[in-house]
């Protein structure tokens, strides 16, 4: 027994220093060059929210196929963590680009872009003014405000699309948003005046969870709006927006996507969701990342992404989407063209 | 087999400091081995686009790297080209450090006094907005330069300590006066430490300028200056003398426990409470005050976070407090010990976020590794402490009174 434990130290021992002999670089890497090394740090939701923070890895995946680049990421928890994790990117001195996804970060990007003048990067949702950055921002309200039309229109229509039906009786529709914040104050201010075009009478009950990752607190504020006769739920809240769909679902009511056409990203929903709000932060990301590969990437300016170039649109669902009546489509089109022809003023803040 | 388990606690027990550090050594490498077969595993689980092709399937995740940034990644390196000691990661590590000892330092003394303080984190949110929001009205008062560091910084600790300790005596006191259980309160306070700050901040404190929750920065000369010349960064959130001032506090609180009758009546009123009564100590006093104490270092916690890290306060408070409970007992709850196992934290943390940049392993697997090491280091020591109540641990056993009850 004794001699058999001996043994097996010694042959641990040894297969552990011949595995430690080997290379500490991962798996099937090194060798050849890349184009363009890309540092990615998310928002806190992390990746898996199939919205927002997805949908900026869907750039850098797109970017991927197209180049020849590599990618690193970092999935802060807390608004704290964000400085470090731009640093450890840009301190390394090895990516050519650092994006930033997400309104939080922007404090910590002032210090870092200030720190690492040499580091290129750009910033979601924000607008950092330094040489080195580009901001990229985009119209939410507007966005907000076509959903919010849409949900204005419907709350009064008897409608019916998969298990779910509107009750046309009373005219409520809801927004649960994420953290309270001055962004997604504008998405609710957006879907708020949209609502009230479509029907000035409509309720709208509005509530903030205070976090992009609280599921199950998503699910019970919507459920209670839903119990107070809300037809459609809109939600700007993350991960914590899969709550609201789930909600939906068992109350047999709508829900409408953001970010992401959540439809397709969050299949399981596809029979509540009756549009989302989509935002491009995609093709932010990629064509950063090709400015990058161009030699043609310009800081200190801030991009807008608005209804007219299609950085924001309203994408109807899978799978119900096309149940919704066409007259209805139509009005949401047109006040779609009478916001880019500034017919419309969309309220920026509440 | 019964014989066999008894012989292995009795072992534990007795064991000298050497074979304790030694058996701590061995459990760590037995985590890695673990967590390295586990993160090899799970990579077979994951998709990737280039991997190591072993018998038809496809492993993601190389643990020798991943082991590579957790513990050379936290230290910035040193085996590679140009490190210099004054790197990022180095302070990171060094930073946790440093709060760490301060939040574990409150959960040992409360341990120590037979209390189960699980309110530190509370105790430092508290304490942490208290200092921001004193710092910042003072500031208005006090000129700058070095003159403000003087007056500002100890100004925000003390004032860090009176609103943790404030927040300590609150459970304390129900103990005492009330008979509450300790470990549901203290988790009680420590959502409404995190709800009545969340709405003091909105309603007063919040920094209007930002979009984040969050106070105002105090001004750059209250937070806690750098060495010059040997010290880190100004920008790196780390600052030596803090360091120093935590490693000294820790002296001091051994010496607190060791040494004076205060602590003497602390460790005997956390042994042998009855015995402590019979003893002459005011059992209800004792409670107050030494969870009083354990609160003012949780708040002092609160204090550096913002005074070092972050210069002002913020929401989202990390759970440094629920750390400092695993960091006092990986230590015993000694407070010496308790340097040793912030550090590892430190590690680990630092380390933890290297690991995130440079691979593909997913956050959570790497909060798994964390959790193991500390799951198996912690263990021994663990198994010491449930063994010394089975075995006879001869002369260091205390003597057991026969039936007197403290009167009450």
């Amino acid at each position: 027994m004794v001699r058999d434990r001996r043994r097996f130290l010694r042959a641990a021992g040894a297969a552990g220093f011949a595995a430690m002999a080997g290379c500490v670089g991962g798996f099937g890497e090194g060798g050849g060059e890349t184009d363009a090394s890309v540092g990615m740090v998310y928002a806190t939701g992390g990746l898996g929210d199939d919205s927002f923070n997805d949908m900026a890895q869907q750039g850098v995946l797109q970017a991927d196929e197209e180049f020849n680049i590599s990618y690193d990421e970092a999935e802060p928890d807390s608004v704290g963590e964000f400085d470090g994790a731009q640093r450890e990117f840009a301190a390394s001195g090895d990516y050519d680009l650092v994006s930033c996804i997400g309104f939080a970060q922007e404090d910590a990007l002032r210090g870092n872009a200030e720190e690492y003048p040499d580091q290129d990067f750009i910033i979601v949702d924000a607008g950092v003014e330094t040489d080195n950055v580009r901001s990229y921002n985009f119209d939410e309200p507007a966005g907000s405000f076509l959903v919010g039309h849409l949900s204005g229109l419907l709350t009064d229509t008897e409608f019916a699309a998969g298990d779910s039906e509107t009750n046309p009786d009373e005219s409520v529709v809801g927004f649960v948003g994420g953290e309270e914040s001055p962004l997604i104050e504008s998405f609710q201010a957006g879907f708020e005046a949209g609502v009230e075009h479509a029907n000035p009478d409509a309720e709208v009950l509005s509530s903030y969870v205070g976090d992009f990752n609280d599921t199950a607190s998503g699910q019970e504020t919507a459920r209670s709006m839903y119990e107070s006769g809300a037809d459609i739920v809109f939600h700007a809240a993350g991960r914590t927006g899969v709550g609201v769909f789930q909600a939906a679902e068992s109350e047999n009511r709508f829900a409408i996507g953001v970010d992401d056409d959540q439809s397709k990203s969050q299949e399981d929903y596809a029979d509540v969701i009756l549009a989302s709000m989509v935002k491009r932060v995609d093709e932010a990301v990629f064509s950063a990342i090709e400015s990058v590969i161009d030699d043609s990437f310009e800081g200190g300016d801030t991009e807008q992404l608005g209804l007219e170039d299609d950085g924001i649109e309203t994408v109807y669902g899978q799978s119900i989407g096309d149940e919704i009546p066409d007259e209805i489509k139509d009005e949401v089109e047109s006040s779609r063209q009478e916001i880019i022809d500034g017919e419309i003023e969309v309220p920026q803040e509440l | 087999m019964r014989e066999d388990i008894e012989r292995l606690l009795e072992r534990l027990v007795h064991a000298s400091v050497l074979e304790r550090v030694v058996i701590s050594v061995a459990a760590l490498f037995a985590a890695i081995l673990v967590g390295g077969v586990l993160v090899f595993a799970s990579g077979g689980f994951a998709s990737c686009r280039t991997g190591l092709d072993l018998g038809g399937a496809t492993f993601c995740y190389n643990p020798m790297q991943v082991y590579y940034e957790l513990f050379l990644g936290s230290l910035g390196h040193p085996l590679e080209g140009d490190w210099s000691p004054m790197n990022y990661s180095l302070a990171t590590t060094l930073r946790q450090t440093t709060l760490l000892i301060f939040a574990g330092l409150s959960v040992a003394v409360a341990f120590r006094a037979g209390l189960f303080n699980i309110g530190t984190q509370g105790q430092l949110v508290v304490g942490g907005l208290l200092t921001a929001v004193t710092v910042l009205f003072a500031a208005q008062y006090v000129p700058g330069g070095g003159v403000g560091t003087a007056l500002l910084v100890p100004l925000g600790v003390l004032a860090g300590a009176i609103g943790g300790g404030f927040y300590g005596a609150i459970p304390g006191a129900l103990k005492a006066y009330a008979d509450a259980n300790e470990v549901i309160t203290t988790i009680m306070l420590n959502f409404i430490a995190t709800g009545v700050t969340a709405t003091l901040l909105s309603w007063r404190f919040q920094d209007p300028d930002s979009a984040n929750p969050q106070t105002r920065t105090v001004p750059e000369y209250a937070e806690i200056p750098n060495v010059p010349v040997v010290g880190f960064s100004g920008r790196m959130d780390f600052s030596l003398l803090a360091l120093g001032f935590a490693v000294a506090l820790m002296l001091g609180i051994a010496w607190l426990l060791a040494r004076t009758s205060f602590g003497y009546e602390l460790r005997t009123s956390g042994v042998q409470p009855a015995a402590a009564a019979y003893g002459g100590v005011d059992e209800k006093r004792m409670t107050v005050a030494s969870m009083t104490l354990s609160g003012a270092l949780g708040g002092v916690a609160g204090a550096f976070w913002v005074l070092m890290q972050h210069g002002r306060w913020l929401e989202n408070v990390p759970p440094l407090g629920f750390d400092g409970i695993a960091v006092s007992i990986l230590a015993g709850n000694n407070p010496l010990g308790v340097g040793a196992a912030a550090f590892l934290f430190g590690v680990l943390s630092s380390g933890s976020s290297s690991i995130n940049t440079a691979t593909d392993v997913p956050p959570e697997l790497v909060g798994v590794l964390s959790g193991l090491v500390i799951l198996f280091v912690a263990m021994p020591e663990f198994f010491r402490m449930i063994g010394r109540r089975f075995v006879d641990v001869g002369d260091a056993a205390p003597a057991r009174t026969t039936g007197g009850e403290a009167d009450d």
